[in-house]
């Protein structure tokens, strides 16, 4: 083993920023968070917990999958505006079931699976600010699960459509209203990963057993058709739902609400995502780290 | 030998300092009122199991907070990360690594997070993994790694950052002889370095060789500090309170004040008590035997009053011969 170096290459970063030393280096909190997202984008698709991810993203495509080719779908749906209709359909549960337990058990095992493994820590004794933590951590879950369901979102409506061969699906895709349709649903999608991983991080850093939080707030989604109107509003999937292209009706026993325009539906979902990220970085600044009933 | 004695101000920029510090997890004595002036050089942090020492090496590093009172390391406040580690570089008593790494890539990650670009943080690496003598063994995951290697390259991955301030807390644990000598080599060139090195035993023995100076933990009250040799003579001379119970405790402390042995007396309130301070309790009772027989006293108890900071003592010296 070699003996110390005299000179200390941390100095170079010692320095504090220009405006005193209270003042954020914005260059540093970059390469900072870039250095997160290498570690956690790798945690987040090569791991076994993304398997489970991959699992819940691409069963529903290999459902319709089958659908599509054994289920005969156009003797019973007339062509691609009626399939868009089952689609809106099969949307819906995609996003209750598949977007919802992936948004569970990624985000919330970001800080809850390094507590269970005892290796958080490594990240605390690094010059990392804990906001910034929460930040990187958040968003590279968010660009991981993003890409996987942009995809998978993408396959599920292709292959709804593809029953109606090339020529019918690509002329409904591109000269009717298909690819928008497609996108709004794309962007529903990453918008309830936006919405919900902030919820289930929060739930993460919160709670020892987080699993009995989702259970809650599944249940809350759940049952938000029957809800009044003022409490739809305390949701996520209310603002989602009313983004969806092609409005559904929520049987008999729903409760009515005024759909929300997607220019408020949009940014209030934003503002309660920094909401819960605020607080969740209120929570990570006050964390001690000791594991002791973390088992 | 009190560190309140010498405290330095809490703004001290070359030394690592307590003032006034409590950690109470809930109702449960984490450490109690510790203040410490630590400089640069090699620091033993020393008690049995339970004594305080990790709860005070999580505070110096911000892993816990303080209940009450103030840590600065170099003048850096411990709730300051982004200030604090590059400063201070901590190796935990958790013996746990994120799942699935190499050795190379656990330790090139978190220098990346540091903010290190590609090349430099490359460097570095390759350079912690020298000085642990873990470059062969740096390409496979440390899941295989022996309980020995991955003391090593958590130590490779504290000191991966050049910190000025190195925290080790149990550092030789694990370690065989060859690997021991090697790993104090290093914390010996880093003192040299003028870096500040603490290391933490439960051994007086494990750290009594390299250390600069010792700090002397029980129960969550440093009971003495300062170079070893000055802590050992302060607890073999440090003299025995005795507390004694009888029917005529004025006579029996006037009697005994007499002695050259004993140092301090004091009559409980109720005059049926005295506290005694000696430091030779053998001679004591044999003097008091003499005088209970003289005086016909009727002595109701006889209690050593600071066995436990004697016990931790001689637990800590018996621990050298393991």
């Amino acid at each position: 083993m070699s003996s110390a170096p005299s000179t200390s290459p941390a100095a170079t970063m010692d320095a504090a920023p220009q405006g005193g030393p209270d003042a954020v280096d914005w260059s540093l909190v970059r390469r900072q968070i870039t250095g997160i997202l290498r570690l956690e984008i790798r945690k987040n698709l090569l791991s076994r917990r993304a398997f489970v991810l991959y699992f819940l993203a691409l069963a529903p495509v290999g459902l319709m999958t089958l659908w599509a080719l054994f289920a005969s779908p156009t003797e019973y749906i007339s062509g691609p505006i009626e399939a868009s209709r089952v689609f809106a359909l099969t949307y819906v549960g995609y996003l209750g079931t598949s977007i919802f337990l992936s948004c569970v058990i990624l985000f919330m095992s970001l800080f809850r699976a390094e507590i269970l493994e005892r290796s958080l820590h490594y990240y605390l004794l690094t010059p990392v600010r804990r906001e910034a933590l929460v930040v990187g951590k958040y968003v590279s879950a968010l660009a991981s699960i993003a890409a996987v369901y942009g995809v998978s979102t993408l396959l599920l409506y292709v292959i709804t459509m593809s029953p109606w061969g090339l020529g019918e699906a690509s002329r409904f895709l591109f000269q009717g209203p298909g690819l928008s349709n497609l996108l709004s649903y794309v962007g529903i999608s990453i918008l309830a990963c936006v919405g919900y991983g902030a919820l289930f991080l929060l739930a993460g850093l919160v709670f020892r057993n987080p699993v009995i939080t989702a259970a809650l707030i599944w249940g809350w989604e759940f049952i938000n058709f029957l809800l009044p109107a003022w409490l739809k509003k305390i949701s996520v999937v209310f603002y989602l739902k009313s983004l969806l292209p092609i409005p559904l009706s929520e049987g008999q026993f729903s409760v009515m609400a005024d759909p929300i325009p997607a220019w408020i539906s949009v940014p209030g979902l934003m503002l309660f995502t920094a909401l819960l990220l605020i607080l969740a970085c209120w929570r990570m600044r006050r964390m001690e780290v000791t594991y002791a009933g973390d088992d | 030998m009190s560190g309140l004695d010498d405290l330095g101000p809490v703004h001290d920029d070359a030394a690592i300092v307590f003032d006034n510090v409590s950690k109470f997890y809930g109702d449960v004595l984490g450490i109690n009122r510790v203040s410490l002036r630590l400089p640069g050089g090699i620091t033993g942090l020393v008690g049995p199991n339970g004594a305080g020492k990790s709860t005070l090496m999580n505070l110096m590093t911000g892993l816990l907070r303080p209940t009450e009172g103030q840590i600065r390391v170099l003048g850096v406040p411990t709730d300051q990360p982004h200030h604090l580690f590059h400063k201070i570089g901590y190796l935990t008593q958790f013996d746990s690594f994120p799942a699935h790494m190499t050795g190379h890539q656990f330790i090139y990650s978190y220098l990346r997070v540091h903010g290190h670009p590609h090349p430099k943080a490359e460097e570095m690496t390759r350079r912690s993994l020298e000085r642990v003598n873990l470059v062969d063994a740096a390409g496979r995951r440390m899941a295989g790694y022996s309980k020995g290697m991955r003391q090593r390259i958590r130590l490779a991955q504290a000191i991966s950052h050049d910190p000025r301030v190195l925290v080790l807390d149990e550092p030789l644990n694990g370690l065989d002889p060859m690997a021991r000598s090697e790993v104090i080599e290093v914390f010996e060139a880093l003192a040299e370095d003028g870096h500040h090195v603490i290391i933490s035993s439960h051994i007086l023995h494990e750290v009594d060789m390299i250390s600069d100076r010792v700090v002397l933990l029980s129960g969550g009250y440093v009971v003495a500090e300062g170079n070893v040799h000055g802590v050992r003579s302060e607890m073999e001379e440090r003299p025995i309170q005795i507390l004694v119970r009888c029917d005529k405790a004025p006579l029996l402390a006037s009697k005994l004040f007499e002695l050259d042995i004993v140092v301090e007396v004091a009559l409980h309130d109720d005059r049926k008590g005295i506290l005694l301070r000696t430091k030779n309790a053998p001679d004591l009772y044999g003097h008091m035997n003499h005088l209970v027989l003289e005086h016909d006293l009727k002595i109701e108890t006889v209690t050593v009053a600071d066995s436990d900071v004697r016990a931790v003592y001689a637990y800590l010296i018996e621990g050298e011969s393991t």
